[in-house]
């Protein structure tokens, strides 16, 4: 094969693992922080794309540009969401909340079809399909774009929970929601902030996928899958490690692509998912919300 | 548990049971002098696009034909009755949605989904159930490998004549390439036929050098590396065989590696036009195989596509016409047959032997009809026909304009 189209392909990997690691991080803190399977993680990743297609086509609005509003969007959306449906099912195990969000995912599948049909879409940006040249090889530009927002956001974000008051409160709740009760931590709030932080990323990272490729109602499935592959390589919850583990994923499915052909990415992404649970399930880096 | 709450709860379940046998007992049931056709249909999924086209076509065969009086059974006038279900483009659903709609439904005959992994699943159940079922939206290839037919019907183009079209249009417009082609195809059912066999079996026949070949699972999204291959060979022509959401997602990672062939086909996925509203001017001088347009002449042609226009405010697809057809098709039979015995409407249906919106329908010995085959461009968002010349409504764009 030419040596130009295996470092294009390596280099396309490891710049989407970055996005694949943004939009794995809200599933990884919620994991850590709550314990809760998140399996709508898929659709508010979709939400945030069509959040993004629609800022784009109703207000002209650069849908990268305006990441922050669909960050913010969501994570309004998200946090009632939390407390309504998920807050009451505290201490009633994981199995409750997990079954819940199977039934948000059922539902927001549906409703995205009643609102928007079953179209295919992708936000149409100018970047959406330009090439970059980065000394020899060649790389679409949404990948370098979106690898530099999804590490800035990532550093955002674990700035957040090393730094700040909520992020003390975010990781005393991770380690014992109970002492951290018991000190005084509003751990309902904290879990639904936690909740509405990972949408945020999910619809973040939803905006960057549905402008590098296109969406579907029924997209959330596939992402949903790859990034539970990125939290287990990463560890649950670790914040660097998810960013870490997108980026291996995205360079091994590149890898396997070279190997074995493009049809033979996600094979390579669930083996590695696979082999991850079985030799090493607190992850590349180690597991816990840091 | 104490017995009184075991008896409660015996007696809630008990009630719930009968709810929902009586809520069956009530979808079951159709008022009296209605004549039951079902169709499931691709309405959500990755061929949603496609559903659509079909449902619109399906329900105004029908509701016209109900406005003009509905057909005459018995002596008797009967109004039809459209049944849909959605098969969320899963081919297990199509299977159950069929068993359903001619058990519990009680649907006399069937309407096709679209695509063969889609509209064979349903048409092998209704085979087994003796019902027939018509449709369009499946390459005959892929639909008489299946089995000898003897219930379902369908009209559609064949694969051969649309994966030579390609080459007989270079051909015959005189269009000079390098003539090496990469061929990119999904690895369904018609993929592997049209992408696997036939593309590369007639370019090397036509004196063509297939430089890629390579296959891909229906739901991929990243065709980096493939598209790397097929650049760094500097095939001139690309045919890809993809559903929209790949073939849109396609299409823009060839811009963003810089590759530019000269012509670039994609079947299946560049028909509905979500492809031209997904990539705005990328979509600009893209090649599909197709069937059908308005300017046919055909009977009620021009009239279909004018009506689907106005009512969806969207642009026509062809799909409305083979879906409008294939219902035509079945009316026009149960009304020959003069009966709801499904034997009679499948023995009128053989013997169909008329002109309708997509041309002539008449049945081989395989229960299939061809339509013949054309080459479609997208043009500044329009489907316009470039090959052959005698059917052409537009000048073909080539070279494919540059986006880099």
């Amino acid at each position: 094969m030419n040596l130009e189209v295996v470092a294009n392909s390596l280099v396309s990997g490891f710049l989407l693992g970055g996005i694949l690691a943004l939009t794995a991080l809200g599933l990884s803190i919620a994991l850590g922080v709550m314990r809760l399977v998140n399996l709508a993680h898929g659709e508010l990743l979709v939400g945030g794309s069509y959040l993004g297609y629609f800022l784009l086509r109703m207000t002209g609005i650069d849908p990268i540009a305006g990441l922050a509003l669909v960050g913010a969007a969501m994570a309004l959306m998200a946090f009632p969401l939390q407390r309504i449906l998920i807050a009451p099912l505290a201490g009633k195990g994981m199995e409750a909340p997990m079954i819940t969000m199977f039934g948000v995912s059922v539902i927001l599948q549906n409703l995205f079809l009643l609102a928007f049909s079953a179209d295919t879409r992708a936000i149409d940006t100018p970047y959406a399909a330009s090439a970059v040249r980065l000394g020899p090889v060649t790389v679409p530009e949404i990948y370098v774009i979106g690898f530099a927002v999804s590490v800035v956001l990532v550093v955002l974000v674990h700035l957040l929970v090393s730094r700040t008051a909520f992020g003390r409160e975010l990781r005393a709740s991770s380690s014992d929601a109970g002492a951290a009760a018991a000190m005084g931590v509003d751990v309902r709030r904290v879990h639904a902030l936690t909740f509405a932080l990972g949408a945020a990323c999910a619809a973040m990272g939803g905006v960057l996928l549905g402008t590098a490729f296109s969406f579907t109602p029924s997209s959330g499935g596939t992402y949903l899958l790859i990034s539970f592959a990125v939290v287990v390589l990463g560890g649950i919850g670790n914040i660097f490690g998810t960013l870490v583990a997108g980026i291996v994923l995205g360079l091994l499915q590149s890898l396997g692509a070279v190997v074995f052909g493009d049809g033979y990415r996600d094979l390579v992404g669930l083996v590695l998912f696979l082999l991850a649970l079985a030799l090493r399930p607190q992850g590349i880096v180690g597991s816990g919300v840091r | 548990m104490t017995s009184s709450q075991r008896s409660f709860t015996a007696s809630r379940l008990a009630a719930c049971l009968l709810s929902a046998s009586l809520a069956v007992a009530a979808t079951s049931t159709y008022a009296a002098g209605e004549i039951v056709i079902g169709a499931s249909l691709p309405l959500s999924g990755p061929l949603a696009g496609f559903g659509n086209y079909q449902k619109w076509g399906y329900e105004t065969a029908v509701n016209d034909l109900n406005k003009a009086g509905g057909i005459s059974v018995g002596g008797k006038k009967m109004q039809v009755k459209l049944v849909i279900r959605d098969d969320k483009t899963d081919p297990n659903v199509v299977a159950s949605n069929t068993e359903t709609l001619i058990s519990r439904d009680k649907a006399v005959a069937m309407l096709g989904s679209c695509t063969p992994v889609l509209v064979n699943a349903g048409a092998l159940v209704a085979e087994r159930r003796k019902v027939p079922l018509v449709a369009g939206c499946d390459p005959l290839g892929a639909f008489k490998s299946v089995r000898a037919w003897k219930y379902a019907w369908v009209m559609f183009f064949d694969e051969g004549d649309l994966s030579t079209a390609p080459f007989r249009m270079l051909a015959d417009l005189g269009l000079s390439t390098n003539k090496k082609v990469a061929i990119l195809h999904d690895n369904g059912p018609d993929g592997q036929v049209v992408g696997g066999k036939i593309w590369p079996d007639t370019a090397k026949a036509g004196g063509y050098q297939v430089v890629q070949n390579t296959s891909f699972p229906v739901d991929a999204q990243q065709f980096t590396t493939m598209i790397g291959e097929a650049k760094a060979t500097g095939a001139d022509i690309v045919l890809v065989d993809a559903i929209p959401p790949q073939a849109i997602a396609m299409r823009k990672q060839m811009a963003a590696a810089g590759y530019n062939p000269k012509l670039l086909v994609m079947e299946k996925g560049a028909e509905p036009e979500q492809f031209a509203q997904a990539l705005g001017k990328l979509a600009d001088g893209i090649l599909v195989g197709g069937y059908w347009d308005p300017s046919f002449p055909y009977p009620g042609a021009a009239e279909l596509g004018k009506r689907y226009e106005t009512e969806t405010k969207q642009t026509q697809s062809q799909h409305i016409a083979d879906s409008h057809a294939a219902a035509q098709v079945l009316l026009d039979a149960i009304a020959a047959a003069g009966s709801l015995d499904r034997e009679k409407i499948n023995a009128a249906i053989a013997k169909t032997n008329k002109s309708y919106v997509i041309g002539p329908v008449k049945f081989d010995a395989g229960n299939t009809s061809a339509i013949p085959i054309t080459v479609m461009q997208w043009q500044g968002g329009k489907s316009v026909v470039v090959w052959p010349k005698e059917r052409a409504n537009g000048k073909l764009i080539f070279p494919l304009p540059a986006t880099n």
